[in-house]
């Protein structure tokens, strides 16, 4: 089983979590296991086998790559959604704490009955 | 300077959004000249696009497929004047009310960014970067009163967006494994190769990304977050998620089928993707109405007749002619004036009366006659009457549906503009008839307005309503913006 199926189902799985999951904090669970799952994903697409680190000058002559390299920008982009991830989460824990705090429960349920 | 302006247009607003959490005097100055001055720049760029013309623009001097960089055509043009012209409007029916503190202008400014951003940008995951940032300030601007009902309005968007824009990056994921490159015009050249070799993962792409902008934009069945957050939102936050938001999601949408798959190879796709886009439009529109008949609170109503306009606007898409293409855009144009116009007359009325109910504005024409006729207008265009705007777009739309071959369309849409007045005119029926005896719900929205404010307020809906006549009276206005855009998703050349 490659990384890129894997991750998938860990996709479907935070998926699933969002979905079926009545507590607050178990649905951003969800899509936190999501975001991550994706960060799997384009890892994995960046991933060679036996690959070095993409740094010019070893294994490389006049700029150009004799050895295989790991693509570098899956990386980089993943760390700019690892960030947005992080914002995300941030802020729908911290709305959490405001309607816990008014209507003192976290169960989508009972939360839909309140007006 | 003069090659810079580009970039220049987004940083405007961005620098003006941190500067205002400096200053507590000059927030309003700040915040409005920042937006000036961005629609000067970019009307600067204007003669160059409307000539067919695209200013591309390389972040730090790297070209693609490695570097960032931004390229303003015509669509995009088309997006960035909708986006700035309405966020000054919205800015200016901002500045009365006390409540709006320095984060609030901060919120607003940066979600202005974003958007031209995303309208701007040729690198895809540029694009969802800048839609990731846009949502989060818009969860934010949502729950800016922090109200129960708000709170829990935010938190269901954000769910929704969440899931949305995880599909987007990861059909951006697939689209990257495939082409091995970011940017849009050189992901539309390597994709027929990757065609032939692996149909299966063009056509996830496709449907992560399109599922993914599908719930932005609350498309039928992905629409339930829409009613609850434009509803709860402040008045002139609603107005800016009605009225540009949504139209952002669009663009979007037209990008990617447009311009990153677009080639004659995927035309299998393509043909059933235009079947999927009408059929969506028609229950999309449908419901919208259906739904909008049944309410008793006013900005609910507004926001189920969003999801009624962008069936009108998808089936537009969907016809994917030449007329279809003008309809639809001149219609996403057409429906920001008149959205923005109405929240912006329901922010006063509900502030007066102190009640969200319709039944609660009954006999509101004797407190103040002019935004109800203003109202009136504005619900006249988007009913579809002749000397408004909303007439232009869905007659022309109509007519790429006859022209087509789907008259049964043309009908449709004439049985939904009816749905439309009736629902529209009930709200204007109990805004002519005597106050009523029973007191309605009263809640308490309507904040501390500044002495002489309703100068601002009110002259920002008479400018919007100009607007509506305007494009009403003189299509031609509208057209010659949307040519370019057209004429370039259409045939990949310039005019």
């Amino acid at each position: 089983m490659n990384p890129i199926n894997i991750s998938l189902l860990v996709f479907m799985i935070g998926l699933y979590g969002v979905i079926s999951k009545n507590n607050l904090i178990k649905k951003i669970m969800g899509l936190t296991i999501m975001n991550g799952s994706i960060v799997l994903f384009f890892i994995s697409i960046g991933y060679r086998e036996a690959g070095l680190a993409p740094i010019l000058g070893k294994g490389t002559t006049g700029g150009i790559p004799t050895t295989i390299f790991v693509d570098p920008v899956p990386q980089a982009l993943m760390l700019t959604a690892i960030v947005i991830s992080i914002s995300i989460t941030a802020l729908a824990l911290a709305l959490i704490v405001r309607i816990y705090a008014k209507y003192k429960t976290l169960d989508i349920q009972q939360l839909s009955k309140e007006r | 300077m003069a090659i810079h302006i580009p970039i220049l247009i987004i940083i405007s607003p961005l620098l003006a959004a941190f500067l205002v959490l400096l200053t507590r005097k000059y927030k309003i100055i700040l915040a409005t000249t920042s937006i000036i001055i961005s629609i000067v720049f970019i009307l600067t760029l204007s003669s160059r696009i409307l000539s067919g013309d695209k200013v591309i623009y390389h972040l730090g001097g790297w070209r693609g497929p490695l570097g960032i960089s931004l390229m303003i055509d015509g669509l995009s043009f088309f997006f960035s004047l909708i986006v700035l012209g309405l966020g000054l409007l919205v800015i200016i029916y901002s500045i009365p009310e006390r409540h709006y503190g320095r984060t609030y202008y901060f919120l607003l400014l940066i979600s202005l960014s974003s958007m031209i951003g995303i309208s701007f940008t040729a690198d895809i995951f540029n694009m969802y970067v800048f839609y990731e940032l846009l949502s989060l300030v818009v969860y934010l601007l949502i729950a800016y009163n922090e109200k129960g009902m708000a709170l829990k309005a935010s938190f269901n968007y954000l769910i929704m967006g969440g899931v949305g824009l995880s599909f987007f990056l990861l059909g951006i994921g697939f689209l990257y494994a495939m082409t091995g490159t970011l940017d849009i015009s050189h992901i539309a050249e390597r994709l027929p190769a990757a065609f032939d070799s692996s149909v299966k993962m063009v056509i996830m792409s496709f449907v992560l990304i399109a599922t993914g902008i599908g719930i932005k934009i609350a498309v039928f069945p992905l629409h339930g977050w829409l009613p609850d957050a434009h509803s709860m939102a402040p008045s002139p936050v609603s107005a800016l998620l009605s009225g540009i938001t949504v139209e952002i999601g669009i663009y979007c949408l037209i990008r990617v089928i447009y311009n990153v798959f677009s080639t004659e190879a995927f035309s299998i796709i393509i043909n059933s993707g235009h079947t999927i886009l009408i059929v969506l439009g028609v229950v999309t529109l449908l419901f919208g109405a259906g739904m909008a008949l049944v309410q008793t609170d006013l900005k609910r109503l507004l926001a189920y007749s969003t999801i009624n306009q962008i069936g009108i606007i998808f089936i537009g898409l969907g016809i994917g002619t030449e007329l279809g293409l003008t309809g639809a855009l001149f219609h996403v144009l057409n429906h920001a004036i008149m959205k923005s116009a109405l929240f912006f007359c329901a922010g006063i009325m509900i502030a007066k009366a102190g009640t969200r109910e319709v039944q609660g504005l009954s006999g509101f024409i004797r407190q103040q006659p002019a935004i109800v006729f203003a109202f009136i207008i504005a619900s006249l265009g988007m009913i579809g009457i002749p000397p408004t705007n909303g007439f232009v777009s869905k007659w022309l739309i109509c007519l790429a549906a006859v022209e087509a071959g789907y008259t049964i369309l043309a009908v449709i849409i004439l049985i939904a503009s009816a749905i439309t007045a009736v629902y529209y005119f009930r709200v204007i029926q109990v805004l002519f008839s005597s106050p009523s005896k029973q007191n309605p719900v009263l809640i308490n929205e309507g904040g501390q307005i500044i002495h002489g404010g309703n100068f601002f307020r009110t002259w920002t809906i008479y400018i919007l309503v100009a607007g509506c006549l305007l494009l009403g009276l003189v299509p031609a206005l509208g057209i010659s913006l949307v040519k370019p855009a057209v004429s370039l998703l259409l045939y990949h050349v310039i005019p």
